[in-house]
């Protein structure tokens, strides 16, 4: 088939299995100017660049994620394999340089094989040779060469050594591509074929494999003095040090693998992991928190006391606030992946986990996934495509919204406040983890339930596996991670950002319109002001002066109800008194009502109209805008009954249905798209917020029964 | 015929067949359990699956069910 892409410059794809020094051969090749992109509707990326301008010829070069062989077994190995075959915007590929690991020389020369077997210009760049020495043995480039019919190449990471010479050796290479359409398939490839290839390759590393001395202190001389012994044919070589696994890993692997302090690494780390994520990110997002605070307020005083004033203080700022205030909780949790993953530790976990969660119908695989979806669903959902088993990886999406995400935390974080006295933040702290592992329980019983209901469509295709490489443990590559984090955090805000921003500027809408006088205008100002934004943070120390400042000098006269009065007049209360029904159950009214329909956008959003809708008019005497809205929550009174419209019953139902209610426009599209179709997402609107209504209204009336209003 | 599925931890084996009727036998195939290479079973975590074996000097961890098919 002759495309454009045809006539295009050669292009140079890199392949080679999960950590055997591709990304670090591609940097050098590429200078490390390049971009990352992700293959259409996926998580798989490619890096692709032009080669080095100073190397003297024009290709472009490609780093594709790694793979162990050509036959895929899961969407994302599928979609990294076609796209060596022929990728969408590059054409195929002209010359296939393979990264091969050389203390891993028999596993990793199938790939070799099955390219030279589909018919691919190959050229090998051996890697790894430290270690392959460290194992006492040296590998001969030029009969691997002779016995391939490839070229051959040694490289070193570290130094750059040997880049030069495969350079050499691709720019000969792409002269010599002819534009025949070389035909690339795998012919009969069965388990035979895989046997014989492994023959073939159990010859070459025979030949190829040569023992050196050890290198202890103690043997350096003899070393020296038996410069000819390098020489010594591998014979025994099944037996010999390439066959040994790296003895640190053994030792390490004796704790975290062990029956019983592997558990207790493993709680270890997830508790660490999420003690970071909450402690290590408050700081940060106070720091966030109080810019926008005073970025909004520089805003409004510029512009004076107009509409156009409250629309970018209160509408624009305050939403950017709202989606850069999870920003920090986002880095942090993905630098503490990053470096698990780079660790060799996430494969470990993942093994840990497999056999209970197969139990339930999900695979070992699914931890990681559910472990992002405490970050954010929509990365977490997209990372299920890791899991070949369709039916499983539909599962692992059908509950990752059910993971307490950072969304969640500043809703909580508002909740408990009102519950627990604020001189008591271990309390809190205990009640936020009591939340945490309340969540993870109710989408593992989820799970089984689905499961158990489900087990019966199970075909006979859909074989469950669970094979995996436990990686040598090595020392994370720092910049490597950061680079990562640094990625999706830019995804985060691309993401979520659009979406939270038009939803701030909505709500804002609806709160304000119809326009009532002018007077009702600058007190709704006073009060909306500051506290949109301040109600985005979960830990909001709010700098009391520049509300203090912002009150002064305006009349503080109107009463609470006064302003109630004003908002239900709006669009937004038009809205909640249709759904009030809805509430009454509940114990709640429709001021609550209007909150959570517009946290089915975006949960953080709770926070904010609460502050709005319950029209916060800051106290002289207290500084802090948690207090101020805590407060009013107080003296709320239910419109409907006449009662205290927040109790202990109320606010820990309302907690519950946050646990449950699938609130994400975001994760409903990405479930959609993951799942290629509307089932899914529907049954977890529908599955989830029920029972959330279900389990908040349990909540509620249990706790009156029992005593607890 | 034993399969790797039984073996103690520390035991070692020398695999002798794939059985091919294993929806997994080709991916355990091509991440190098072949027949006539040495296994050694090293781990066997908390809840005493997946398995962790040696082979082609490397860590694999395999499900039970599916090292079944490595017969030894």
């Amino acid at each position: 088939m002759l495309t454009e892409t045809d006539n295009k410059i050669p292009l140079i794809t890199l392949l080679g299995h999960p950590n055997s020094g591709k990304t670090t051969l591609f940097n050098y090749l590429s200078g490390k100017k390049y971009k990352t992109v992700n293959y259409p509707g996926s998580t798989v990326e490619y890096s692709i660049s032009r080669v080095l301008s100073r190397f003297e010829f024009n290709a472009n070069i490609l780093d594709s994620p790694g793979i162990i062989s050509l036959i895929p077994c899961s969407p994302d190995e599928k979609l990294s394999v076609n796209y060596v075959y022929n990728h969408p915007k590059h054409g195929k590929t002209d010359l296939a340089v393979v990264t091969l690991d050389a203390s891993q020389l028999s596993r990793q020369l199938l790939l070799v094989k099955q390219l030279i077997e589909c018919n691919f210009k190959v050229i090998i760049a051996l890697t790894m040779l430290d270690i392959l020495n460290k194992k006492g043995l040296d590998i001969s480039a030029e009969k691997l060469s002779e016995l391939t019919g490839c070229d051959v190449v040694k490289i070193d990471g570290r130094d750059g050594d040997g880049i030069d010479e495969l350079l050499k050796i691709i720019k000969e290479n792409i002269n010599k591509i002819n534009e025949n359409n070389v035909k690339h398939s795998l012919k009969n490839y069965d388990s035979a074929k895989i046997i014989q290839l492994y023959s073939d390759i159990e010859k070459i590393e025979k030949e190829v494999l040569f023992s050196i001395e050890p290198l202890t202190g103690e043997n350096e001389l003899i070393h020296i003095e038996n410069v000819n012994k390098k020489l010594t044919v591998l014979n025994n070589y099944k037996n010999n040090g390439h066959r040994k696994i790296d003895k640190n890993t053994i030792s390490i692997d004796r704790f975290v693998l062990h029956k019983f302090w592997g558990l207790i690494i493993f709680i270890a780390v997830m508790s660490l992991t999420f003690t970071s994520i909450f402690w290590l990110a408050a700081p940060l997002m106070d720091l966030v928190d109080t810019f926008f605070g005073n970025l909004s307020e520089i805003a409004s005083n510029v512009l004076g006391n107009n509409l156009l004033s409250d629309l970018v203080s209160n509408g624009l700022i305050a939403g950017l606030g709202s989606v850069l205030v999870f920003v920090p909780q986002i880095v942090i949790l993905f630098l503490i992946l990053g470096l698990l993953e780079d660790s060799g530790y996430l494969a470990r976990g993942a093994m840990l986990l497999d056999k209970p969660l197969a139990k339930i119908g999900l695979n070992g695989r699914s931890f990681v996934p559910m472990l992002s979806g405490f970050a954010c669903a929509i990365p977490a959902i997209m990372a299920t495509r890791t899991i070949q088993n369709r039916r499983e990886r539909f599962l692992t999406i059908f509950i990752i919204p059910l993971m307490s995400c950072s969304a969640r935390l500043p809703v909580y974080a508002l909740l408990l406040a009102f519950l627990i006295p604020q001189d008591k933040p271990f309390i809190a702290g205990l009640a936020l983890t009591a939340i945490y592992i309340f969540s993870i329980l109710s989408s593992l019983i989820i799970a089984g339930v689905v499961n158990k209901f489900t087990k019966r469509i199970k075909s006979i295709n859909d074989n469950s596996s669970f094979i995996i490489e436990l990686p040598t443990y090595k020392k994370p590559k720092i910049d490597t991670v950061l680079k990562n984090t640094f990625k999706n955090a830019n995804q985060y805000v691309k993401k979520a950002g659009p979406v939270i921003l038009v939803l701030s500027l909505i709500l804002w809408f609806l709160t304000t319109f119809p326009q009532q006088n002018q007077e009702d205008l600058s007190v709704n100002k006073i009060s909306s002001t500051e506290l949109v934004l301040n109600a985005t943070s979960p830990f909001a120390l709010i700098n009391s002066d520049t509300i203090k400042n912002q009150n002064s000098g305006e009349e503080n006269s109107d009463s609470e109800s006064e302003t109630e009065y004003d908002l239900s007049k709006s669009y937004a209360g038009m809205i909640g008194k249709i759904i009030e029904p809805v509430m009454i159950p509940l114990g709640l009214d429709w001021r609550v009502g209007v909150s959570l329909i517009v946290t089915f956008s975006a949960r953080e959003v709770f926070v904010s109209s609460m502050a709005l809708i319950f029209k916060v008019t800051e106290d002289e005497d207290e500084g802090k805008f948690q207090e101020g809205i805590l407060n009013s929550m107080r003296e709320a009174k239910n419109e409907a009954t006449g009662q205290q419209l927040f109790t202990t019953a109320t606010i820990a139902g309302l907690i519950v249905f946050f646990v449950f209610a699938m609130q994400c426009l975001s994760t409903v599209a990405i479930s959609k798209k993951e799942t290629g179709g509307w089932k899914i997402p529907i049954l977890q609107v529908v599955v989830f917020t029920g029972l959330a209504y279900v389990m908040a209204f349990i909540t509620v009336h249990g706790l009156k029964l029992i005593g607890i209003s | 015929m034993r399969s790797a599925s039984e073996l103690k931890i520390g035991e070692k084996a020398i695999i002798s067949d794939i059985d091919n009727s294993n929806p997994s036998a080709r991916r355990i195939l091509e991440v190098g359990f072949t027949p006539g290479e040495e296994i050694e079973l090293l781990f066997k975590p908390v809840f005493g699956d997946p398995l962790g074996f040696s082979i082609r000097g490397t860590l694999i961890a395999v499900r039970s069910s599916e090292a079944k098919c490595i017969l030894i």
